[in-house]
């Protein structure tokens, strides 16, 4: 793909993709009027959290918008307002001129056909190459990307999320268009994945590609470089070079979203856990196995009350087995793990990556509060004190968890743990699907409740910066 | 070759197995159940009340098992099964198993005139009302579905005999012949058929209409004909071949019934005269038969999947 | 559990049930049904055998809005007691079939193991055969029985609300939400009442208003082909078989039956959702 977009480089004082006033309108104005440029050779990032519009924004770019939205404004890509063109002149600019880069990869690509395939038709059918050139050439693309040559025969459900990734990306660049739009391409990936996807990108851009990235990933836009765009609920926060916009905010928005990031959360004064405080949970020797797969071998641990562990490591390296294996929930295949003597079995518990996917969604929270409080003969009186010290609001006791934000429902989890006067806490990765405004706030809260009420904390996360900012000690699996 | 035997070929042998030994143990104790001196009805109806006497009886009985234990005979009864051994027709004295073979060939007439009706009928309105999703042949299409699979198949076919053989007398209304008598029976059962699965097919369309994989077909560069062909097809054939296998019941049941109605000669039609006459050996047959054929059609919609389906294969 | 009050026992909401227009319809239509079939003994009276043979096949009078059949019994009466028979069948059927279905199935899928084995094969070995040739064979044991019915469409039935009952209990299983019910502290009961069951029912109900259409359009068809009930019962099929030779004399006496099934049929197919699962 390199070597097509240095075929069409074009003048680099003037913009690939000119926008000017694009608004993006369904029964009211869902993404206020913008304006910018997009140069080749300089990526170009927009940055917001979920629901500020930027997804949008890139689909009325590239011409997609779902049924009902209509953009206005005028996009002029090499010269030409492309708003303007019929549907069938615009089709015609896809993979040719434009390439997306689709979210989530697993779920861009045909279930029933293998990946070669996927990149081949794109030489054959949008370049015109013949049939067996378009293998071979397809073939070379996905060996250039760094994939195993029998990933090429593989089905995406047998491809992991990263090879995934960059058998997409090559597919979307056969085309050889020089402009690239590329929609969160970090979702769900680790972060040693996303690394790997920034570098893709940049090399792109490095060659004289053009680069429009859409992400809520701070890390993406500063490993990006070039000029940034901070939006928020469809409005334009501030924009200038990287550099400057991520070092030195100045709008509130973006002084509180690049504040959010864990690189750079204030260092907290992390009172050091008591020498007294006694051990709760202690592993020896033990060896998670799931799916006869051994993911862990000779494990030790003790933890000591109100102390707080981080855990790291690449998706499917096993942190999750662990914690089930730390909370009995999955046998040991070797080893043993001892909790404190005179402790109920309910005060070890765990917080859970998806919130929604931990509460049964047809009960309001007051219901399925009032089930713990029942059962445990707890004093109900605890939970309004409980609720404002979370920050959530008493209506909230009516709505079910369909209808609470994902950071509310976090907070749920951990108030539903407190109640029950937690000695130890598995904290499965319970920030990574929430906006990085809510991580802070979640991660924040939860290390201040486990210090204060001496509770044992085991923190996994993928994402190093996080864990050396809240955690006593780490652990890499 | 070998994993398909295992992913397809196995479990519905094992079926037609189970097939087998429901059918020979609900005979068995339809044997048992039948009331009064049942060794003399069989004869009385074998060889006429006036010809009845003690011998026939007791060589009847012998035939049945019925002056065994009964585990024994239930052993024996399923021995016979298994050897093949069906016994007589209890009123024509013929060999079951000629008889089943016969009709039985019918049958798979019948049923794949109705799956050719059905496969022309139902996918073709299904691709069409997807591709316009919420337009006037989606909206008629649902209600023309609605209503037709609120219609058994016997009664699409009164319906088509009284309007079609009767008052216009475009086609002949029963009986067996050449493929104009084919034509009726195979409406009666297709139309229910096709309801089903033009709405299948529907929905399967819109799915990957809206799919993300589609869209990134178009946008990478491939046109709406050219990513359909591609990335539609097989996506939307996968849940429309897999649910047709869900609605090879309809159809079998529909065949009992639906044979009756317009006197074809085939395996239903023989399994509704048996049950009537209760003429043991005949239900077996043309119930294991049913059966059988249930199971091999199924097998070969388990075929057709697995050549769709790359992860069926796969995984 | 005033906390509850905003949902009834098992989070099911009335609006929900009600939903889409079509199921309204339905609802509509099967009432109309019910209060013919119960109110017509009540308001009109009659027997469904008492023939008379000077008033055959009449046209409907107001005596006999519906008029007579070919014996001159009254179809208002004999439409009313049959209709009465197959949706009293067919619920009975659904009703005998969804408790036994449901228990063993969430039993079955949250424990697992030999017991588990054991159901999976009963199932597997009666579904086997398309589930009418059960049926017809059972009625062949017990020719004319009500009971043949009852028992072979029920045997037939809960075999399905098993095999998807498991299955949902199976993954609701495996999830978080009951695993952090679990280490809470909650036991079984408690993650059937608040996890399993609000899940399953609705597509139970759904199931059973499907199941009770294919139980009516069943007992129609056997009456059709003389197996099941014995005349003079009044069953929609086996009147559609006696009536089918005067369909030239009366063509609307004959409609009758047919209208009566496609109506039942259709009204609990819009109840259960416009679109096969």
């Amino acid at each position: 793909m390199t070597a097509s977009a240095t075929q069409r480089r074009a003048d680099p004082a003037s913009p690939a993709i000119r926008v000017r006033d694009l608004s993006v309108a369904a029964a009211g104005e869902i993404v206020r009027p913008m304006s910018f440029d997009v140069h080749p050779g300089e990526p170009f990032t927009i940055l917001g959290s979920s629901g500020s519009g930027k997804s949008l924004l890139s689909q009325a770019i590239m011409g997609n918008l779902p049924e009902g939205l209509t953009a206005s404004g005028r996009v002029e890509i090499d010269g030409v307002d492309v708003l303007a063109l019929p549907r069938k002149a615009r089709e015609a600019m896809w993979g040719r001129t434009l390439s997306l880069l689709p979210q989530e990869p697993w779920h861009a690509l045909d279930p029933t056909m293998t990946a070669l395939p996927q990149v081949a038709e794109t030489h054959r059918h949008v370049r015109g190459l013949a049939e067996a050139e378009s293998a071979s050439r397809a073939r070379d693309d996905l060996a250039a990307l760094g994939l195993p040559p029998e990933a090429a025969d593989k089905l995406p459900m047998q491809l992991s999320g990263g090879m995934a990734q960059r058998v997409v990306f090559a597919a979307a660049q056969a085309g050889g268009a020089p402009i690239v739009i590329v929609d969160e391409p970090t979702k769900g990936l680790d972060a040693s994945r996303r690394d790997d996807v920034v570098a893709l990108l940049k090399r792109a851009v490095e060659a004289g590609g053009v680069l429009l990235t859409i992400t809520h990933d701070i890390a993406v836009a500063r490993q990006l470089g070039g000029y940034v765009m901070v939006m928020r609920a469809g409005e334009l926060q501030e924009e200038g070079p990287a550099a400057t916009v991520l070092a030195n905010p100045r709008s509130a928005y973006a002084r509180q979203l690049i504040a959010a990031d864990p690189e750079n959360w204030p260092v907290a004064a992390r009172p050091p856990v008591a020498a007294d405080a006694p051990e709760v949970l202690r592993a020896e020797g033990v060896a998670v196995i799931r799916g006869g797969r051994h993911l862990v071998t000779g494990f030790d641990l003790a933890v000591r009350a109100g102390e707080i562990v981080g855990v790291t490591g690449d998706s499917g390296c096993g942190k999750s087995s662990l914690g089930d294996t730390l909370l009995g929930l999955l046998k040991p295949g070797a080893g043993r793990v001892t909790r404190a003597p005179g402790l109920a079995p309910h005060r070890f518990l765990k917080l859970y990556q998806d919130p929604p996917t931990a509460f049964s969604r047809h009960w309001p929270m007051r219901v399925l509060l009032d089930d713990v409080v029942r059962l445990h003969r707890l004093d109900p009186g605890r939970i309004p004190p409980l609720m404002e010290r979370l920050r959530l609001a008493p209506e909230l006791l009516e709505r079910d968890s369909r209808s609470i934000s994902g950071g509310e429902l976090q907070r749920f989890s951990i108030l539903r743990a407190l109640l029950l006067d937690p000695v130890f806490i598995f904290a499965d990765e319970p920030s990574s699907r929430l906006d990085p405004i809510i991580q802070q706030e979640i991660v924040a809260l939860l290390a201040e409740m486990a210090r204060e009420r001496r509770c044992a904390l085991l923190l996994v996360s993928h994402d190093m910066a996080l864990v050396d900012h809240v955690c006593d000690r780490r652990i890499a699996l | 070759m070998g994993k398909m035997i295992r992913a397809v070929v196995v479990p519905r042998a094992l079926q037609a197995v189970m097939v087998a030994w429901t059918v020979g143990t609900l005979t068995f104790v339809l044997t048992r159940a039948l009331p009064g001196d049942m060794a003399y009805r069989i004869a009385a109806g074998r060889y006429g009340y006036d010809n009845v006497d003690a011998a026939a009886a007791a060589a009847v009985r012998q035939e049945l098992g019925l002056d065994q234990p009964p585990l024994l005979a239930y052993a024996s009864w399923l021995w016979d099964l298994l050897t093949l051994n069906l016994g007589r027709d209890m009123v024509s004295n013929e060999p079951v198993w000629s008889e089943v073979t016969h009709q039985v060939g019918h049958s798979l007439v019948l049923a794949l005139v109705a799956i050719a009706f059905a496969v022309l009928l139902g996918p073709a309105l299904g691709v069409a009302a997807g591709l316009r999703r919420r337009g006037a042949l989606d909206h008629a299409s649902l209600a023309l579905s609605t209503a037709l699979r609120s219609v058994p198949p016997f009664i699409l076919g009164i319906g088509l005999i009284l309007v079609v053989a009767v008052e216009l007398r475009w086609l002949p209304a029963a009986g067996h012949g050449g493929f104009a008598h084919a034509v009726l029976p195979g409406l009666a059962l297709a139309l229910g058929l096709a309801a089903v699965s033009s709405r299948v097919t529907r929905n399967a369309v819109v799915a990957v209409a809206r799919s993300p994989f589609f869209a990134f077909a178009r946008t990478k560069g491939l046109g709406e004909a050219l990513a359909f062909r591609r990335h539609g097809v097989r996506n939307v054939a996968v849940p429309v071949v897999s649910y047709f296998g869900v609605q090879l019941i309809y159809l079998i049941e529909g065949v009992v019934v639906v044979e009756s109605l317009f006197a074809w000669p085939g395996i239903g039609h023989a399994l509704v005269h048996a049950i009537v006459a209760r003429n043991v050996p005949m239900i077996q047959g043309t119930a294991l038969v049913m059966g059988l054929m249930f199971v091999a059609l199924n097998a070969v919609v388990d075929g057709i999947c697995w050549g769709l389906d790359p992860r069926r294969r796969a995984s | 559990m005033t906390a509850i009050a905003s949902t009834d026992g098992f989070g099911l909401r009335l609006g929900a049930l009600l939903g889409t227009p079509g199921r309204r319809l339905g609802f509509a239509l099967l009432a109309a049904i019910v209060a013919f079939a119960w109110l017509v003994p009540l308001l009109h009276g009659g027997d469904i055998a008492s023939q008379n043979l000077m008033r055959t096949l009449a046209a409907p009078t107001a005596a006999e809005p519906f008029g007579t059949d070919h014996l001159g019994r009254s179809m208002i009466v004999r439409l009313a007691a049959a209709v009465r028979l197959s949706l009293g069948l067919a619920l009975l059927s659904v009703a005998t079939a969804v408790v036994p279905g449901v228990a063993v199935g969430i039993l079955g899928g949250w424990y697992g193991g030999a017991v588990d084995r054991v159901f999976v094969t009963i199932a597997d070995s009666v579904l086997a055969l398309p589930g009418l040739l059960l049926v017809l064979i059972l009625s062949a044991i017990a020719p004319g029985n009500f009971w043949a019915l009852y028992v072979g469409i029920s045997l037939v039935m809960w075999i399905e609300y098993y095999r998807v009952v498991r299955a949902y209990t199976q993954t609701i299983a495996r999830s978080p939400e009951i695993q952090s019910s679990r280490l809470l502290g909650f036991g079984m009961g408690y993650c059937v009442r608040r996890h399993i069951l609000p899940e399953v029912l609705p597509v139970v109900a759904t199931m059973g208003a499907f199941g009770a259409a294919g139980a009516i359009m069943a007992i129609s068809a056997l009456g059709f082909v003389n197996i099941g009930v014995r005349p003079p019962t009044a069953e929609l099929g086996l009147m559609m078989t006696e009536l089918f030779p005067y369909f030239d004399e009366a063509p609307l006496i004959m409609l009758q039956p047919i209208g009566v099934v496609f109506l039942l049929v259709l009204s609990l197919n819009l109840i259960a959702g416009s679109d096969p699962k």
